[in-house]
């Protein structure tokens, strides 16, 4: 154990260290080499997808068919049009839970009101509730509500995904903030609600960027919400991705692995971009990093 | 220090004093509350109505659900293929949990040496967690393919073996959320680590202390804390798991996959006997909700007790 | 500038109850100084003067107008946090801009704002860190940004929490003596809370010693050092702490257990104890002729503090196992040395009632012993050590 001593950068070798980094590499090569594969298949075009495993000439084709109505023609989906619906439907469950969570993770940060448990273990328990016991009712619902398939409807029932997170996140940012630097906002004249917008939410303002990126890819990588409650007009990017899979009765692998990666960037690009403080929103606060 | 003066200004609104009662004031931060307890309300509704269900006879055949009691239940209770979804959940849950745990606190101890190569591949650890978990389904089912995938390719396997057989399937799509979700206990346990403080180490490496008892003695009843909270979440997603089994397997082969989660949703949506899915449904959310109750009070344990050790 | 007004202000923090009613008049102008214990209720009086904190009984009147109900923002009060409370985001310029461009405490126009906030940075010595961030200051300086914030803005009452206690101890000494000549100061109604008795003596109009939230005493300075109410107020004014000898008084005649006695009133009667301040005794080396209230005693520790020595003095008068505490500049009393310790009668305060000595500081509910007067020699002239 390398308890003793940090040392970053020692390039003294050892049995021990190349041991250690040995298996480091082994876990890594079987960590990416799924998304390498990915990427190789999806250069291939249709003949070689079958043929070839690691020679071939590498081409966009793919990427273009899954953006084009050649795509929509095979799965009939239309795969642009699921990447805007999944754009849409993230980022409205983001601002709705931010609009709805950030008051709420206030009070129950600041004043531990009675109930204020209560409400927060609630929201909480959306994270580890077995979705469909919600999902089956709200099908039902939809149909009713003409709420089937839409938009808006996504972004409803996304908010079990985007609210805990944000509201847990943002609490814990809200209890760190020392209150006295509110009360001496207040003491300088200023209103609770100018407080509030001036002093705290400024200070608070990376807690509530990293909890908004990583509710977005949440959002953005659910399945199961979109997979009963929409059917072919909205349908989000990860439905459209299986479609490629039974598509025309045919093997659309490059198709597939392309409409895939496609389906993967953004959350990839957001994760990458908020890493430091990823940790803290994984485990709804419970680990600082 | 110089004499300054200050100019007297009557402050802005003099006389006029706005009082605010008490009353008043306590119940700010409820009505900062109220549009969370509203959605909160939204989404409880219809959790209580799939409760209700379980007490309907109500399916896409019956137009005029009926009250039937508890029958949902004893069908449920005593058929086979509910317990053997229980049983296939179970062995899920336990093995994806454990594989994860150890492989990913190894990971994390590996890469809290910070050696050049943990450094450099540090950042590419989350790009497995932060794919959506049906994609991950998908690159690994055509990796699975017996014809054309790599890993028979590869390993020479021929074309025959099939990765999602009867008796390989649950294996396979357990190695797959071993892929997804290792690097979640990585992460977590790493920030923990490297959270530590750094003066019990000190103090006994002065007192000659070996690496291995401060291993024991001290680094894991620290870390264990962090490794809970992992194993909390790790535990309770996968005995919900649906994502990426489904597209894998939708279950099958034979039920070999067939999770409560997607045996709910083969009853609801595929047979559209409501009824029946969610007592499916309920039956695990009791499940969660008490495992998640056991979960927290060892993780409170565990987190006095680690505080104890840190003083 | 206002008066200001506690009656039977009483206060939870949290669900725990911190002030027992407290009342007080500080006068317009006066500076108030608040002396007590960490944990006495002196932070809690201050932010339910500013309207932080909900008071559960009694009124905060500033001008004669009852506060209840009044936001903090209208309140028309300046505080200086403890815990400095600067805005993290802001510089110093800003910070102390705050208050001005609320839009609350009158306009000002930017050229008004700038003119005002060089005058107190100048004033503080921190004009060179106006566009410093606070985490980019020390703690003396974040101190005095805090106490600048303060400064800059026109309010009926300052209210300053320990403004001076994470200054080094030369910066202290300074700040201390310069602050009262601040001309904010001299109108402005303050209360200034500190847990330091020399602050309190140097700065304060007027003193209130809290203990365990209720005031002891309120008074002036010479008042609080010659005629302290008990014995928790005596030992916190002055370094080292007063000595208090046990006695038992009857017929005008305390005695102590080891067989000294002096006069006091005829009335007092009970146990009582005998109070002195360490450096109100003198310390001669040997054996002196008798007259005015004389112990012997032999040192068993001298621990030498720059010019002066602190002696822990095995006494032979007070009682089995006692020791005193006794200031000298006598370089030449070491340990071992016999001495007498001696002083005027009128500097011994007599305390009745309340039982036993005090306990750890802070503890409210330990019985202190009240003052009933002072010692003075025995009228049957008998000598005082038998």
């Amino acid at each position: 154990m390398a308890t003793r001593e940090r040392r970053p950068g020692s390039r003294r070798f050892s049995p021990a260290a190349a041991g250690a980094d040995l298996l480091l590499v082994l876990w890594f090569a079987f960590s990416l080499f799924p998304i390498l594969w990915m990427i190789l298949l999806s250069l291939k075009t249709q003949a070689e997808q079958t043929s070839t495993y690691f020679r071939f000439t590498p081409t966009l084709e793919n990427y273009t068919t899954v953006l084009s109505s050649e795509g929509e023609r095979i799965t009939s989906v239309d795969f642009t049009g699921a990447l805007f619906t999944s754009l849409v439907t993230s980022l409205g469950a983001v601002a709705l839970s931010l609009a709805i969570g950030v008051p709420a993770a206030y009070a129950a940060g600041r004043w531990a009101y009675r109930g204020s448990g209560d409400v927060m273990f609630t929201i909480l328990s959306f994270r580890f509730a077995p979705e469909l016991m919600v999902i089956v009712p709200l099908f039902i619902i939809y149909n009713q509500l003409g709420l089937f398939d839409t938009a808006f409807g996504t972004i409803w029932v996304l908010q079990l995904v985007t609210l805990p997170l944000i509201v847990w996140i943002l609490r814990s940012y809200f209890q760190d903030l020392p209150e006295e630097l509110e009360q001496a906002a207040l003491l300088d004249g200023y209103t609770r609600t100018r407080a509030f917008l001036t002093v705290a939410l400024p200070l608070v303002r990376p807690g509530i960027a990293a909890s908004a990126l990583l509710a977005f890819i949440f959002a953005w990588n659910n399945y199961v919400f979109p997979l009963i409650l929409t059917g072919s007009e909205n349908p989000t990017v990860t439905v459209a991705v299986t479609r490629f899979l039974g598509g025309g009765g045919q093997a659309y692998y490059n198709l597939t692995a392309a409409a895939a990666l496609l389906a993967a960037l953004p959350p990839l690009l957001v994760a990458l971009s908020i890493q430091r403080y990823l940790v803290h929103g994984l485990s709804f606060g419970a680990v600082k990093s | 220090m110089t004499r300054t003066d200050t100019p007297q200004r009557p402050p802005a609104g003099e006389g006029s004093v706005r009082r605010i009662s008490a009353r008043r004031r306590a119940f700010r931060p409820y009505l900062l509350s109220i549009p969370a307890v509203l959605l909160i309300a939204g989404i409880l509704y219809p959790f209580g109505l799939g409760v209700y269900y379980t007490f309907l006879n109500y399916s896409a055949m019956v137009p005029e659900p009926v009250l039937v009691g508890l029958a949902n239940y004893a069908v449920v209770l005593s058929d086979p293929v509910f317990w053997e979804s229980v049983r296939v959940t179970l062995t899920y849950a336990v093995t994806t949990t454990v594989v994860e745990t150890v492989l990913g606190a190894g990971i994390a101890l590996l890469l809290f040496r910070a050696s050049l190569v943990g450094r450099l591949l540090e950042r590419l650890l989350i790009l497995p967690l932060m794919i959506a978990p049906v994609i991950a389904g998908v690159i690994w089912g055509l990796m699975y393919n017996p014809q054309f995938g790599v890993l028979n390719h590869m390993f020479g396997l021929g074309s025959t073996f099939d990765w999602l057989s009867e008796d390989r399937a649950l294996w396979s799509v357990v190695l797959v959320d071993v892929w997804i979700f290792t690097p979640f206990v990585a992460v977590l346990v790493l920030a923990g680590i490297r959270s530590l403080p750094r003066e019990p180490f000190e103090a006994s490496a002065v007192d000659g202390a070996g690496a291995l008892y401060m291993f024991r003695r001290l680094m894991l009843p620290m870390m264990w804390p962090y490794i809970l909270v992992a194993v909390i979440f790790r535990f309770m997603d996968s005995l919900k798991i649906f994502d990426h089994v489904y597209v894998l397997t939708a279950g099958g082969p034979g039920g070999a996959t067939r999770t409560l989660q997607i045996g709910a949703y083969q009853n609801s949506m595929t047979n559209l006997n409501f009824s029946l899915g969610s007592t499916y449904m309920f039956l695990l959310w009791i499940i969660v909700f008490i495992t998640a109750r056991y979960l927290v009070g060892v993780l409170g344990k565990a987190q006095r007790r680690a505080a104890g050790t840190e003083d | 500038m206002s008066t200001l007004e506690l009656r039977g202000l009483a206060a939870r923090y949290g669900k725990k109850p911190v002030l027992h009613g407290l009342d007080v008049s500080v006068a317009e102008g006066e500076f108030f100084v608040l002396l007590g214990p960490s944990g006495a209720g002196k932070t809690t009086t201050l932010k339910c003067v500013a309207g932080l904190v909900d008071r559960t009984e009694g009124a905060v009147v500033i001008g004669g107008r009852d506060m209840a109900g009044v936001e903090p923002y209208e309140r028309n009060v300046a505080m200086a946090f403890e815990s400095y409370a600067l805005y993290p985001q802001k510089t110093v310029a800003d910070n102390l801009a705050s208050p001005l461009r609320s839009g609350r405490l009158g306009t000002w126009t930017e050229a008004e704002r700038a003119a005002r906030i060089d005058a107190v940075t100048t004033t503080l010595g921190i004009d060179h860190l106006r566009e410093r961030l606070p985490k980019e200051l020390s703690n003396g300086q974040r101190q005095r940004t805090a106490l600048g914030r303060v400064l800059v803005r026109p309010a009926d009452v300052y209210l300053l929490d320990e403004p001076l206690s994470h200054l080094d101890a030369k910066l202290r000494a300074t700040m201390r003596a310069e602050l009262r000549r601040l001309g904010e100061f001299s109108r402005t109604t303050t209360v200034y809370v500190t847990h330091d008795y020399q602050e309190a003596l140097a700065l304060g109009d007027r003193i209130g010693v809290l203990r365990g939230g209720r005031l002891v005493q309120v008074g002036t300075p010479a008042e609080l050092w010659d005629a302290p109410h008990d014995t928790f107020v005596a030992r916190s004014l002055g370094q080292p702490e007063m000595n208090l000898l046990p006695a038992r008084a009857d017929g005008g005649v305390a005695i102590t257990g080891g067989g000294l006695a002096v006069g006091v009133d005829t009335d007092v009667s009970g146990p009582v104890e005998l109070g002195v301040r360490p450096r109100d005794l003198t310390v001669t080396a040997g054996q002196t002729h008798p007259g005015g209230f004389r112990i012997r005693g032999r040192v068993e520790l001298a621990e030498r503090l720059g010019r002066s020595v602190e002696l822990s003095v095995r006494t032979e008068g007070v009682g089995p196992g006692d020791t005193l505490i006794a200031v000298t500049d006598d370089p030449d009393v070491r340990e071992g040395t016999s001495v007498t310790l001696s002083t005027e009668h009128t500097r011994v305060h007599v305390f009745a009632g309340g039982g036993r000595a005090p306990g750890p500081e802070g503890d409210g509910r330990a019985g202190h012993a009240h003052r009933v007067g002072n010692a003075r020699p025995r009228t049957d002239s008998e000598g005082e050590q038998r």
